[in-house]
């Protein structure tokens, strides 16, 4: 179980602070899929970012009681002088884990091939995309927080992730952030929607969806 | 096992981590990589001791004067390097910070360590061609010269866990720093031994902790040939509220800090 309690963040905006959050409340238990809707600058990534512990909430906290992956997006979780096999190892260290397990792993879901041996600047989004989401699924969480923009994949590649974390991967939890209906309908059971730093959770998918549509 | 044990455990495998990384992603895997950090200190070292040599003769003070400016120029150019490394570290790592087990002092005590070991196997590889060079003295003590790297070695860390966080929080402070480290050089020891000094300029001189390493690092090798002036408890007046001010820093900086 994940609990965000009385979550607030800000950021420095000219001279004042641009309120981000505002006494965010959210509970994420084992297996829930959670969509994390809102317009662009809500807050879905800095709402994720903390919860990944990325960043620090001005006030508040964050209880974790299983394992939360780090954010998925292109950036973040590797670097981009290192090779692919660099970052694998890179990851395998800090987290424990038997790097040639983790190896196989991603050689067999990225199908990079000889670019793994390359720096991971080199690789177009789309390639980045494949290795952060293999480095993760490689690691086993109870926990994933995805942002969508690296969903959107060719067919293959789509395929794989649905095939790895939605189905081998079902009884996980997973925070979705996202601004496409199709996609949360796919994937969530429910959904929040962030407006003017506050939150609410719908248990209704719909309801969270018209709400969404008519900010 | 206790929470305390397995934190502890973790960071010791993050820092392992992040030493192998910062060794491959500074000095790659091709060329002769780790032996860089050598090449500027050992230059810097032979050019001004010959300069010095033909300037002041062999000698100067009863020791020879090749020897006297490698000891005080290595570990000088360790603190320089540590400092330069340093700034902006945590920035240059952000994307690291992804990873909930690595924490910002992480960063910092592994860019510290590999400037620290590589400018130690610097003096080493030095030290050891002018012994058989004849320029060198062999130790007289190594323990006690280990000693004084320690000393020397706290005070850097010291000073850059309150520049590091500080860095980050100021651009004018950015721009600053890397030039403020040069008036370090009459308060590092380097060059100089404080019994060389009227008692006026080394009472101000021996304010400096960096000095009473740097005179423990000189006993530690050239023994009774100098005097050195030294004292084991009086920096540590320094090093504790320095680092307690860093840690403090960087706790309030990675509360506010923005990862891209």
């Amino acid at each position: 179980m994940i609990r965000c309690v009385n979550l607030r963040k800000s950021y420095p905006l000219g001279h004042g602070r641009k309120q981000v959050l505002q006494g965010l409340n959210v509970t994420i238990s084992p297996g829930e899929k959670l969509g994390v809707l809102g317009r662009n600058g809500a807050g879905k990534s800095t709402f994720i970012k903390l919860v990944g512990g990325v960043e620090m909430p001005d006030s508040g906290r964050i209880e974790r009681k299983m394992t939360v992956s780090w954010p998925l997006g292109f950036g973040g979780g590797f670097q981009g002088s290192l090779t692919g096999y660099d970052n694998a190892r890179f990851i395998a260290r800090i987290y424990g884990q038997e790097y040639r397990e983790i190896r196989d792993f991603i050689e067999d879901f990225t199908e990079l091939g000889r670019q793994l041996k390359m720096p991971v600047k080199t690789y177009s989004n789309g390639m980045k995309a494949r290795l952060a989401f293999a480095l993760s699924l490689a690691i086993e969480f109870d926990c994933y927080l995805i942002d969508e923009v690296i969903l959107v994949g060719d067919q293959n590649f789509q395929r794989k992730c649905h095939e790895e974390l939605f189905e081998k991967r079902g009884d996980r939890a997973l925070l979705l952030a996202s601004h496409s209906p199709d996609t949360i309908r796919e994937y969530c059971d429910r959904a929040m929607v962030l407006h003017q730093g506050n939150a609410h959770v719908h248990d209704d998918l719909e309801e969270a969806l018209k709400i969404y549509e008519a900010l | 096992m206790s929470s305390f044990q397995q934190g502890a455990r973790i960071q010791l495998r993050v820092i392992q981590a992040l030493i192998i990384r910062e060794l491959t992603t500074r000095f790659g895997r091709e060329n002769i990589g780790f032996l860089w950090v050598m090449a500027e200190p050992l230059l810097f070292a032979v050019l001004v001791g010959l300069l010095w040599r033909f300037q002041k003769g062999e000698m100067d003070h009863g020791v020879n004067i090749i020897a006297f400016v490698a000891s005080g120029y290595l570990p000088f150019v360790m603190f320089r390097s540590a400092v330069n490394r340093a700034q902006g570290a945590f920035t240059a790592n952000a994307s690291l910070l992804y990873h909930r087990q690595v924490k910002i002092l992480d960063i910092l005590i592994v860019r510290f360590f590999v400037e620290m070991v590589g400018h130690l196997m610097a003096y080493l590889f030095i030290g050891t061609v002018l012994v058989a060079l004849d320029q060198f003295p062999v130790p007289h003590d190594l323990g006690f010269f280990l000693i004084g790297w320690l000393y020397y070695c706290l005070f850097t860390l010291s000073i850059i866990s309150v520049i590091a966080p500080l860095s980050e929080m100021s651009e004018v402070l950015e721009k600053i720093l890397p030039v403020s480290v040069y008036i370090m050089i009459p308060f590092s020891g380097a060059f100089v031994m404080n019994s060389w000094l009227t008692p006026s300029f080394r009472d101000v001189v021996m304010l400096s902790p960096a000095v009473h390493g740097m005179e423990m690092m000189r006993y530690g090798i050239f023994g009774d040939s100098v005097y050195a002036q030294y004292s084991f408890s009086y920096p540590w007046l320094f090093f504790a509220p320095a680092i307690t001010l860093g840690l403090y820093l960087c706790r309030r900086l990675r509360k506010h800090m923005v990862v891209e």
